[in-house]
């Protein structure tokens, strides 16, 4: 039987197999599997390996996360405050980045590795890696150096530094993010991760101007990526739209996969990856909290006929919000499967 | 000649440059264009310019919204004590994240924008509860609540829009109060706005000024 695995492989290669691959991004949910309250389970990384195994088994995609929410980034770059909810993912709640003279202060640790905050997420990619390795790939999530300031010092602050300067902090800022993500890919690699969600809000002409784009955001991705090549490494956007970059980015990196927004269109996106990575066909999750399984089928096949002529094509969520239902999710999968079958 | 500056400040908004922006402003009062035409003739009209789709200048990204908004609410303040006689307000508003939820930015955006077009808007802050949302709006005689939100799970908390409509039904001011949202999870669902109960939502910081000109307008007898 072909594993999750090979099928990720064969599919970016352009090798026809048993089915598309199919990913489904579920974090809370673990919680949800082991009746645990959200802030207990993701104090523990052995909890957080555990419910993303059996979300893998209950419902049968084809990844798992080692990702806890994406405020971790900022607990090791100092953010103390994490902001628990009941329903949904814990968001920063205090930032790191006030004033322009805390980013001369911002200390990127020498081994990220060794920080109180990467322990859990230690623990937590061990056990994956101990029961997925060769057989299930195994995600890890790194924000791009042009986005993380937005959780370390808030989006409005950020996007004020970013347009109205001074330039010197701005690029002291993007300096400092770089160091952190360079150490920060490593050490997932080095802990088992295989698929690299480059997360890269601020690479979308929906954040920003086309001039930033190229000014800023495309020689920052060439710089986190220089060192450490882009291997395994996934182009996405947050959820916000990718077509009109994607061949700057390819052009620029040779990224191999990307991950389009659901406001994308999933052929013009493939027409313009032409065959040189793999697309991402994403479904819009906020909107399954209230279809019926039907529709979610419907939907499901509708992007399935857009995006899998021509292959190198696998479907994919964004963040699964809490509160979709569970049929809703096996709705989603299941015909994700039979028509990801179709060749 | 004010059409040219018009025409001069709304390209460099459109193009985020707030230091052009704010020359071309000071040339303009500089030549004489009073703080009152500066506002109502060329602030204004580049926010609706904006939105409307006859403009070729189609603003699409979220850097454009920040700029528009902040560079007219600060050329308002700017010209505003310097108007000759203190201008009228169009209606009061109260506005603020919901509980739970500490994105500011779209609340920020949406601010910068109203200012121009002289509602009077208080900034409630971060994680409001649906409770202060209306005792404020009561107290300071505001006719429309803007709850922003940036999760799917804020936006339908009990606590947010909902506990809102609930509250003005219990304590008879659906009349007086309207409640306008937006954020995130309402761009990604379009009906979204009715399943929490709101009156109206925008899609964004430039839309949601004709969107609650006209909530008023509806209050207004
Ligand atoms: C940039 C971004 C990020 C950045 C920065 C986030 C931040 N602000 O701190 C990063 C990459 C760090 C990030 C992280 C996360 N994000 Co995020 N992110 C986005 C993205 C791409 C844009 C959101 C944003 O900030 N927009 C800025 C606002 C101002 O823009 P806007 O919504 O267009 O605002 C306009 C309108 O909405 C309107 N408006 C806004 N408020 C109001 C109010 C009124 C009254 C009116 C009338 C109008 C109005 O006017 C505004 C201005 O024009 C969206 C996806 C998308 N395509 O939108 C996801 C998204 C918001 N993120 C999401 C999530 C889940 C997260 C995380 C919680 C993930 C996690 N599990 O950890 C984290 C939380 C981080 C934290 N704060 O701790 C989800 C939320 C949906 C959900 N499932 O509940 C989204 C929708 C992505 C998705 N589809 O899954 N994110």
């Amino acid at each position: 039987m072909t594993t999750a695995l090979e099928r990720l492989f064969l599919t970016a290669q352009g090798i026809p197999t048993d089915r598309i691959p199919v990913f489904c991004n579920m974090l809370e949910q673990g919680a949800i599997e082991l009746g645990l309250p959200l802030k207990e389970y993701y104090s523990k990384g052995e909890y957080v390996a555990e419910g993303q195994l059996r979300l893998q088994k209950k419902y049968g995609h084809d990844n798992v996360w080692g990702l806890f929410y994406v405020g971790k980034e900022a607990e090791l770059l100092g953010c103390r405050n994490i902001i628990y909810a009941s329903d949904g993912p814990p968001n920063v709640g205090d930032m790191v980045v006030r004033t322009l003279d805390d980013i001369e202060k911002l200390k990127v640790p020498d081994d990220i590795t060794s920080h109180p905050a990467f322990a859990e997420i230690k623990i937590c990619m061990d056990i994956l890696r101990r029961e997925c390795a060769g057989r299930i790939p195994i995600c890890a999530y790194v924000t791009s150096s042009m986005t993380l300031p937005a959780i370390l010092m808030g989006m409005e602050k950020w996007l004020d530094l970013l347009m109205n300067g001074p330039a010197e902090a701005r690029d002291l800022m993007l300096e400092k993010c770089n160091q952190f993500f360079r150490k920060e890919i490593r050490a997932y690699r080095e802990a088992g991760a295989n698929v690299l969600v480059y997360a890269n809000a601020f690479g979308s002409l929906d954040i920003i101007p086309e001039r930033f784009f190229r000014e800023l955001s495309l020689p920052w991705i060439r710089r986190d990526l220089e060192e450490g090549g882009v291997e395994g490494v996934v182009y996405y956007c947050g959820g916000a739209r990718m077509n009109p970059v994607i061949d700057q980015v390819y052009q620029a990196t040779g990224i191999g996969t990307f991950y389009l927004s659901p406001l994308d269109d999933i052929a013009t996106g493939k027409g313009i990856i032409n065959g040189r990575a793999l697309c991402g066909g994403v479904i819009n999750d906020i909107e399954l909290i209230d279809w019926t399984p039907e529709q979610v089928r419907m939907e499901v096949k509708r992007m399935l006929q857009a995006g899998m002529p021509g292959g190198k094509f696998f479907f994919g969520t964004i963040l699964m919000p809490m509160s979709v239902p569970e049929q809703n999710i096996h709705a989603m999968i299941d015909a994700a499967i039979e028509f990801g079958a179709e060749s | 000649m004010k059409n040219m500056i018009s025409e001069q400040y709304q390209q460099a908004v459109f193009d985020t440059d707030r230091q052009l922006a704010l020359q071309i402003v000071q040339n303009a009062i500089d030549n004489g264009v009073l703080p009152e035409e500066i506002v109502f003739d060329i602030v204004v009209p580049s926010i609706e310019d904006s939105i409307s789709s006859v403009s070729e200048r189609r603003y699409t990204n979220l850097a454009q919204h920040f700029m528009a908004s902040q560079i007219a609410a600060e050329v308002t303040e700017m010209m505003v004590p310097l108007f000759r006689q203190a201008p009228e307000i169009v209606g009061k508003m109260v506005i603020g994240t919901s509980s739970g939820d500490f994105h500011g930015l779209g609340k920020r955006i949406v601010k910068g924008c109203l200012k121009a077009q002289m509602i009077e808007v208080t900034d409630l802050g971060l994680s409001v509860p649906a409770e202060r949302f209306v005792d404020q709006a009561v107290e300071l005689g505001a006719a429309v609540i803007g709850i922003s939100s940036m999760m799917a799970h804020t936006a339908r908390s009990e606590n947010g829009s909902i506990g809102v409509r609930r509250l003005l039904k219990e304590r008879g001011l659906e009349q007086q109060i309207r409640i306008i949202v937006g954020g995130t999870p309402y761009n990604h669902d379009e009906r979204l706005y009715r399943t929490v109960c709101a009156d109206a939502w925008a899609r964004n910081g430039i839309e949601a000024g004709a969107v609650i000109v006209r909530l008023l307008g509806e209050i207004r007898p």
